[in-house]
């Protein structure tokens, strides 16, 4: 997973390229958008994690003019802005995602692998979440080599929380996902397909994995053994 | 000297003793003039006679003429003073939003626009000097960030049994920044007089819940969030009462033990509420919670007692409250009904 680091303090660049190396991923470093425009001409990137304010521009006006001419890998902006608009200034420019300086390496290395989770550019036919491996092409669910079994639409399910890990996914964006608008959705079709489908990983001996936000939705996460 | 000056009774006393000089005065000159004119009669009858003229001709026109003269001269000091005492109530009322606020001078009689004046250009000056500190809070804020996220980072390249513990303090610190860069972030806005939307409170509510429940789930703690229909819909600024909603949840979330549940919920009407496993808190704690300097527990680290004062803070430049029910462990925020 090859990462392009753009920051222009080159301690701090430094210190970040080197965190998230020691967590699996294959950093380059550019101090400024001239660097930052070298490195995307000679190698491709998976996620690019960018600064905002850089000497030679701003970080989101730069995503903004290359997403027009370029493909794009999903970035991440580091912000060290205000708590409050900034962010959502980012989000409407381009960006991804976004962490607020000063950032954890462990969050920004999470953040990053939701992000390669999601259905893009590069989008890796197998989905893990630690011991849970779902295979997008055959669209089936394994631990340990051992299948489990599902029906479409608890797979459908299983895809959509899979690929947002960590993040607690809302139901209505659940409902839109697996029911089309002819599809009858009583009240309670997606408690019912999700107590299945926990039920299914209780079996798979996979338990706690999947949480209710009573009132908002639901999150698969990984439990730390 | 115990007694205020009124004006008004400085008034009525030396239109008294003018009326009372003038009275003597006017009787000594009636009383020579009469002593020649009534020379031809006996000494009573000359008393009794001028005592007559006199009570016509000067006790009666003195009265009628000093009566009505006081009576009016209250009656505009009274209304001169009326434009005062609405400047007070505008004050009073400002209370909670005193950015920017100038007392109105066009209604001020003249004699009073340059005190009125006067204390304008002072909250001109304490706006200026209160900005100043918030912009200055801020940069250091901002500063601050560079050096911490390198201490961060350096920490997390440190394999020590003690790095876990400093990390714990720098996550503190930059939490404590965060809140900083918060409150300067809404006096800016309450200054700039960013003008609020039409919001969802439910929609708020579940963002902010959907945003924060993986830090809560990883604690062993549960939330959930209950919304009564029809969800109320207010003229907020969505990301700053997103944001005192975030601080009520942290809240609730320190004082909830694990495996507890911090129960959100909106409505009925206007009200984001958030509800706890903790001890409650009295309305007489909160509202010392909320002066920002007395802290809660000052071995918090988290920035607590800066937290309910940023929410105070917020709802205060949105016209609505912080409020606190022991008995149902619930703090609440509520908003003027639309």
């Amino acid at each position: 997973m090859r990462l392009l680091v753009v920051e222009d303090n080159d301690r701090m660049a430094a210190l970040i390229a080197d965190g998230l190396q020691r967590r699996g991923f294959v950093c380059d470093v550019a101090l400024n958008l001239a660097q930052a425009d070298d490195a995307m001409a000679g190698a491709q990137y998976d996620a690019i994690v960018l600064d905002l304010g850089l000497p030679d521009g701003d970080g989101i006006d730069w995503l903004a003019g290359r997403r027009k001419y370029h493909q794009m890998p999903p970035a991440i902006i580091q912000t060290a802005r205000g708590a409050l608009e900034d962010r959502i200034t980012g989000l409407d420019a381009g960006a991804d995602d976004y962490v607020v300086k000063p950032v954890e390496v462990d969050e920004l290395a999470a953040r990053i692998r939701a992000l390669l989770r999601r259905p893009g550019v590069r989008t890796q036919p197998i989905i893990e979440v630690g011991a849970l491996c779902f295979d997008t092409a055959s669209r089936s669910a394994s631990v340990a080599n051992r299948k489990v079994d599902l029906s479409r639409r608890e797979a459908d399910l299983l895809e959509l929380l899979m690929r947002r890990a960590g993040i607690v996914v809302h139901r209505d964006v659940i409902e839109n996902a697996l029911y089309s608008f002819n599809d009858p959705v009583t009240p309670n079709a997606v408690e019912a397909a999700i107590s299945r489908l926990r039920r299914k990983l209780d079996e798979a001996a996979l338990p706690d994995m999947l949480h209710t936000v009573r009132g908002v939705g639901y999150m698969l996460k990984d439990n730390p053994s | 000297m115990t007694q205020r000056r009124s004006v008004s009774r400085r008034l009525r006393r030396g239109l008294g003793i003018i009326g009372l000089i003038g009275t003597v005065l006017l009787l000594a000159a009636v009383a020579f003039f009469y002593s020649f004119t009534f020379t031809h009669l006996d000494p009573q009858a000359a008393m009794m006679r001028a005592i007559k003229e006199m009570m016509e001709h000067v006790a009666l026109p003195l009265i009628v003429l000093l009566v009505p003269v006081t009576i009016m001269v209250l009656r505009v000091i009274r209304q001169a003073f009326v434009p005062l005492a609405e400047a007070a109530a505008e004050i009073e009322a400002a209370r909670g939003h005193e950015r920017g606020f100038r007392i109105d001078a066009s209604q001020m009689p003249a004699e009073a626009v340059p005190f009125t004046e006067a204390v304008n250009d002072l909250l001109t000056r304490l706006d200026e000097s209160a900005m100043r500190q918030e912009a200055f809070a801020a940069d250091v804020a901002h500063e601050l960030r560079t050096p911490l996220a390198l201490l961060s980072l350096e920490l997390d390249r440190l394999d020590h049994d003690d790095a876990v513990r400093l990390k714990t303090d720098v996550a503190a610190m930059r939490r404590l920044i965060d809140q900083l860069m918060l409150l300067a972030q809404i006096d800016a806005d309450a200054a700039a007089q960013i003008a609020p939307e039409p919001t969802s409170l439910a929609d708020v509510a579940s963002d902010v819940v959907g945003a924060i429940a993986p830090g809560i789930i990883a604690e062993g703690k549960m939330i959930s969030l209950d919304t009564d229909e029809p969800a109320p819909i207010v003229n907020v600024r969505r990301e700053a009462v997103a944001a005192a909603l975030r601080n009520l949840i942290e809240n609730a979330t320190r004082v909830t033990p694990t495996g507890g549940t911090i129960q959100v919920r909106v409505g009925p009407g206007a009200i984001l509420a958030v509800r706890d496993e903790g001890p409650g808190l009295t309305p007489d704690r909160l509202r010392d919670l909320v002066q920002r300097h007395r802290r809660a527990d000052h071995a918090s680290k988290t920035g607590a007692g800066l937290g309910l004062a940023i929410v105070e803070r917020i709802m205060a430049a949105h016209g609505g409250r912080l409020t606190t029910d022991p008995a149902t462990r619930e703090l609440a925020l509520r908003f003027p009904e639309p």
